[in-house]
């Protein structure tokens, strides 16, 4: 058994819940879906059973209908686990992964300027990545984000 | 022109003083301007210097798209430089925004914020083309 | 000694309108703490790529940064042709290869240069950046461009590599080896450098790993990973070559990684301008790409880039994700930086080789006794670094 599939089972063999949303999509690339409620059981079983000792980064889209969520986990062995939850649009609240990962830090805080997205327990910091004086509410990385409504509000 | 305009015109294509900033860049035409100052193509020897302050340069080399967050700071720094003071835009992003035109951090060419007395584009710019754009620019100093 | 740094800057206190790129809190001359602010650059890229289509996107990410311009290609094409299942000829991954590894010769000699110009050492500066220009030359003769050489394509690389080029190449990767024989001896040996160098930065393994460092930083703790190594792509899995790494955990052993990895980079040209295969250079790439998603990885000079595509059956991407070595390795920054002196700001910094632009905003200085705050830009604190060193003996002008 490939070093993939095996991983796969002990996902699945740890969260039931997990069977048939575990996707290897080809050598040193595996894909899951978990719910909100359970994705840091997920991540902290990979990072102490599975060893995806180190975060790539988080990856928010916008899927229109729900904001997705990306944590992306790197083995050292090459193998990368792509951990993906999603939230309500309408209330997109998460919790910061910061207390596992330290380093999900900075991308964390690009989910909150690009997305509007609130992280929940992120350490106080300097905002990323936009200045100061960017209007609020208005988020680049939506769908529905238009540059137009952006010189609109600002005083020129 | 008058007399010590003329001599301030000479001392000044003779040896121009140079603040180089970066708006914002992907740091090509940056690194393009500072290998400019190496042996192979030495700037130095036309007497241009690279200075830290705005308050003693005759030449501002400008590169990048000028993002939201420097635009202010590239307003400051013209208003700092003592007349007369020219402003060449390097590399494309600098003349018009180049790739990043349209993008909704970016307001475009440095012209968009401050007046530009040379375009120099190219992405990014060569040691060559900048060496051939400031000294294009002095020869036009010399014919006021 | 405290009041010689203090410049304040314009006639407005700049902070109020611009924040700083780095605020460090000083108790006397010590670091207690730091907090940086990035975004200085932001263009806002990943929503560009969105609204525009594949084939523009290659030249939009190639300028991401115009230090490793074919990294950004090559990883976003490698995402495109996965999604779309297109198999690369050999010779197109060959050559992607080659070009890659003279960028990170061009990347890394140009890091030497800055770090040496960071402690004082410009004829170290003039002297890698002369020996860079052989490179340069190469990229131009086989690519068109000194930088941003639109070499990919998605299914191949767009201009073919002539045999006759060959020896010319093997004649100046040959000078370059000898030049980094020359630095590793200059790193290793030369006192004044290894003063400056040693104890500075330090970060044990497991806080790099925690902490999120990739490429010559991680591995100068310890940390054996590579992208080329571990998740090869283009011709990789075909070369021989060495993963460097280094237990001096500082500064020190980023620069010896990086010198050593040049010798790396020259093995693989030799092996890969000897068993490039022949073959077309090309295939043909649809312009609609079908739903799906992929995640590429490349080994950038600076550490592991990253690149999410997600695509949705159209001509432009649904979502492109980029995440830089730079912005991994900047959160580890904060952490090497405490104990620190103010001097040892300007080459910690460096030694994790950031963009020119980091280094190009202002720096606040808060004295945590004096209860007072000033506003420094980079040259200054060069400056104040090299003539910190000097009183204490270390000087590159002896």
């Amino acid at each position: 058994m490939s070093a993939e599939e095996d991983i796969k089972q002990k996902l699945a063999g740890r969260f039931p819940f997990l069977q048939d949303k575990i996707t290897v999509k080809r050598d040193r690339r595996i894909f899951l879906d978990v719910g909100i409620d359970n994705f840091k059981e997920v991540l902290q079983f990979a990072l102490k059973e599975l060893n995806f000792t180190f975060l790539c980064t988080v990856t928010g889209l916008d899927d229109r209908d729900r904001f997705s969520l990306m944590y992306q986990l790197d083995q050292g062995s090459g193998i990368m686990l792509n951990i993906r939850t999603s939230i309500l649009r309408d209330d997109p609240v998460v919790d910061s992964i910061t207390p596992i990962f330290p380093n999900a830090d900075i991308y964390e805080r690009e989910l909150v300027d690009l997305f509007g997205i609130k992280v929940k327990g992120l350490p106080k910091g300097e905002r990323y990545p936009l200045p100061d004086d960017w209007p609020a509410g208005q988020y680049p990385l939506r769908k529905d984000f238009k540059i137009e409504d952006l010189d609109k509000k600002e005083n020129i | 022109m008058g007399i010590v305009s003329k001599v301030i015109n000479w001392s000044r294509l003779k040896s121009p003083w140079v603040l180089h900033f970066n708006t914002g860049a992907c740091n090509a035409c940056d690194i393009e301007i500072v290998a400019s100052l190496t042996p192979r193509y030495d700037l130095e020897r036309f007497g241009v210097q690279l200075k830290a302050t705005p308050r003693h340069a005759d030449i501002l080399l400008c590169s990048g798209p000028v993002t939201r967050q420097v635009k202010d700071r590239l307003c400051r720094i013209y208003e700092q430089m003592p007349e007369p003071k020219f402003v060449v835009a390097v590399g494309t992003c600098a003349c018009s925004g180049g790739v990043f035109r349209g993008c909704y951090n970016i307001e475009g060419g440095i012209d968009m914020v401050i007046p530009v007395s040379a375009y120099i584009p190219g992405c990014p710019v060569s040691p060559k083309a900048l060496m051939d754009g400031l000294v294009k620019l002095l020869k036009s100093l010399e014919e006021k | 000694m405290a009041e010689e740094f203090r410049v304040p800057i314009g006639p407005q206190h700049p902070a109020l309108k611009e924040p700083a790129s780095f605020s460090i809190a000083l108790k006397g001359e010590k670091i207690i703490g730091v907090d940086v602010r990035l975004g200085y650059n932001h263009r806002g890229i990943e929503k560009a790529c969105e609204e525009r289509t594949y084939i523009q996107d290659v030249y939009l990410v190639e300028r991401i940064c115009g230090i490793c311009s074919h990294a950004h290609s090559t990883c976003f094409v490698q995402a495109v042709e996965e999604i779309a299942g297109i198999e690369v000829p050999k010779r197109a991954l060959y050559i992607r290869s080659l070009i890659a590894e003279l960028e990170r010769i061009h990347s890394h000699l140009l890091w030497l240069g800055v770090a040496a110009h960071e402690i004082g050492f410009d004829t170290l500066l003039m002297f890698t950046w002369r020996d860079r220009e052989i490179v340069m030359d190469v990229l131009a003769e086989l690519t068109g461009n000194r930088v941003n050489y639109g070499i990919n394509a998605i299914g191949g690389v767009r201009r073919d590599m002539g045999k006759d080029k060959i020896p010319e190449i093997l004649k100046r990767i040959n000078v370059l080896e000898e030049r980094t024989k020359y630095y590793i001896e200059v790193a290793t040996q030369e006192t004044t450098v290894v003063n400056r160098l040693s104890g500075v930065g330090k970060v044990k393994k497991d806080d790099a790993l925690k902490l999120g460092a990739v490429g010559p930083t991680a591995r100068a703790s310890g940390i054996a990973r590579d992208v080329r190594k571990y998740d090869p792509y283009a011709a990789y899995n075909e070369l021989s070559f060495d993963l460097i790494t280094d237990d001096h955990n500082d500064v020190y052993g980023r620069t010896i990684v990086r010198v050593k990895e040049l010798i790396e980079s020259y093995k693989m040209i030799r092996q890969i301008l000897k068993d490039m295969p022949d073959g077309p250079i090309a295939v043909k790439a649809p312009r609609k790409i079908p739903a799906g998603e992929a995640v590429s990885r490349y080994e950038a000079p600076r550490g592991e880039l990253m690149h999410y595509v997600k695509a949705n059956g159209t001509d432009k991407p649904e979502r492109v994700k980029v995440r830089t070595p730079t912005l991994a390795n900047i959160q580890a920054v904060k952490h090497m930086l405490r104990e620190m002196y103010l001097a040892d700001v300007p080459i910690v910094v460096a030694a994790i080789d950031p963009c020119f632009s980091c280094t190009d905003r202002l720096i606040e200085l808060k004295d945590i006794d004096k209860k007072d705050s000033s506003v420094i830009d980079w040259q200054r604190l060069r400056q104040y670094s090299i003539e910190w060193y000097r009183d204490r003996g270390i000087d590159f002008k002896k």
